[in-house]
């Protein structure tokens, strides 16, 4: 025989190869809602369906398409450009839900990309975990917290697809909307919680200051009043008028050092003190103002 | 310390069984020059002296053409064109030769996606070089006047020098003949049994049956 025999492990690992696929196989679908090559999504539950935000271009007329073959339509549910996911809802038909890896991704292991844009069978590239990145920021204020970095070829239409691990459970979402080319995925614990979120809100609530900001030293007179080992903080460059941080008193040339106690050093640590819980509700920004610090309660707003 | 000792000793298995295997494979793999600059990669078909190899290797010399084939140990012979199929991209050659290390001919009806694949080949003209990794797709392509072909898709590197290559699975069986310009894809082979139906067509047609003809079916 030349096909795979049983006491040769270079056979059973590409068995075991194919079972990992296989194992993934039905929860990948096919996800047809741009106007050119359809991109590929993952079964979150029986009528959800998890996608790159960025592959989905309209908010109906959307549809799926299955491993027998079937198609069913589906509607947006909810998105989240922030971290390129979009939950899409199926009407009259029912998928079989991902089974998720429990462990975080760790760099070397290996890992599959797998992708349906097309009807004709599930395809799939091989590599490895080469880096565990993030937080990743981009233009209009988004903040990717994590993200996996592998060497799997990104075949076209493989957004929105799973990344398994050698077992067949989802390690992350594919995603090529942060930098085309890269084999970028969402990990799977991230893409989980957003998607837990979209499925009850349709959208990721982000808190909303209204202020522009650069980084700076803190001068050392200032730094030790602040009476901590802090040694930058942002200097407001602009304060938007009417909005938040206005109504609160924070002024341009104030530098934010903290956040409800707990200190901000640059961008990231702004935007994760932001989070969508403390929408709504008052904070103690921290500024040195004159040199001098002092605590300025602001009302969060929203990000639209 | 003692799961890395484990592991070392799994990879280190995995390492070898794999060198064994494609030394094995690289003996029925043959280098295909067409008389002019072209040069590509071909496989011993059996033992008796058949080459397979891709048509866009062979070039337009018809059947006149000053062809050789270039076994592993260097053994270089003159070869007479038997066979061209242009819709799939396959020739075959014969030389004057017995007792080849033939390939091993996998079923690819039988391959599925995920599986371990080796493409050997020479890449650039580097002989004997090999790349690794796995069916990405089982797909189709369409020929010139418009007949779907069955492919296979690997995401193991090509390169020009691979065509006529063969593309292995993880016991060194050939499930496909490495050929890049189909549908103008990379990374795309044509299934080994449409190979094997071309070489039986061909040997029916021209009443040339070897004595070895019964190692056409598959194994």
């Amino acid at each position: 025989m030349a096909n795979n025999s049983e006491n040769n492990l270079l056979a059973s690992l590409s068995d075991a190869m194919v079972r990992a696929v296989e194992k993934a196989d039905a929860s990948t679908v096919m996800v047809n809602a741009r106007r050119r090559l359809p991109a590929s999504g993952i079964s979150y539950s029986n009528d959800l369906i998890l996608t790159a935000n960025h592959v989905v271009e309209r908010e109906d007329d959307i549809t799926i398409g299955f491993a027998d073959g079937s198609q069913a339509p589906a509607r947006l549910a909810g998105r989240d450009p922030s971290s390129d996911l979009a939950l899409l809802r199926l009407e009259g038909h029912s998928a079989v839900p991902a089974e998720r890896a429990l462990a975080d991704a760790r760099i070397g292991q290996f890992v599959f990309a797998l992708g349906r844009p097309t009807l004709e069978g599930i395809q799939a590239s091989l590599g490895v975990v080469s880096a565990v990145g993030g937080p990743l920021r981009f233009e209009r204020g988004g903040v990717l917290e994590k993200y996996l970095q592998t060497d799997a070829i990104p075949y076209p239409g493989f957004s929105g697809g799973p990344l398994i691990d050698a077992d067949g459970r989802i390690a992350g979402v594919n995603t090529s909307g942060f930098a085309p080319g890269n084999s970028l995925a969402i990990p799977v614990s991230l893409a989980w919680s957003v998607a837990e979120t979209l499925k009850q809100y349709g959208k990721i609530k982000r808190g909303y200051l209204g202020i522009r900001s650069q980084p700076v030293e803190i001068p050392s007179a200032a730094q030790s009043r602040l009476g901590r080992a802090q040694t930058t903080g942002l200097l407001l460059i602009s304060v938007e008028s009417d909005s938040q941080a206005a109504q609160g008193g924070l002024m341009v040339g104030d530098i934010l050092v903290g956040i409800n106690g707990s200190p901000v050093e640059d961008h990231d640590r702004l935007m994760g003190s932001l989070g969508g819980e403390t929408v709504g509700k008052p904070i103690a920004i921290e500024v040195i103002r004159g040199g001098e610090p002092r605590s300025v309660t602001v009302t969060v707003g929203e990000r639209s | 310390v003692e799961i890395a000792a484990e592991q070392s000793t799994l990879t280190a298995y995995l390492s070898a069984e794999t060198d064994r295997m494609l030394e094995r494979v690289r003996k029925s793999l043959v280098q295909v020059r067409n008389g002019h600059h072209g040069a590509g990669a071909g496989i011993l078909w059996d033992a008796d002296g058949w080459v397979l190899t891709n048509n866009h290797v062979i070039g337009h010399g018809g059947r006149g053409g000053n062809r050789k084939v270039i076994l592993e140990n260097g053994l270089t012979y003159p070869a007479q064109l038997i066979a061209q199929d242009e819709d799939i991209d396959l020739a075959l050659l014969r030389i004057d030769a017995r007792g080849l290390p033939s390939a091993l001919i996998a079923d690819a009806r039988g391959v599925k996606v995920g599986q371990l694949v080796f493409a050997v080949g020479h890449p650039w003209g580097q002989l004997g070089v090999v790349t690794a990794g796995i069916l990405s797709a089982l797909s189709s392509a369409k020929t010139r006047d418009g007949k779907e072909i069955p492919i296979l898709r690997t995401d193991a590197t090509l390169a020009p020098g691979n065509s006529g290559g063969p593309l292995v699975n993880a016991v060194g069986g050939v499930i496909g003949i490495d050929t890049m310009i189909v549908g103008g894809d990379q990374g795309v082979a044509i299934p080994s049994y449409l190979a094997a139906n071309f070489v039986r067509e061909t040997r029916e047609k021209s009443k040339m049956a070897s004595p070895s003809a019964q190692r056409e079916g598959y194994l």
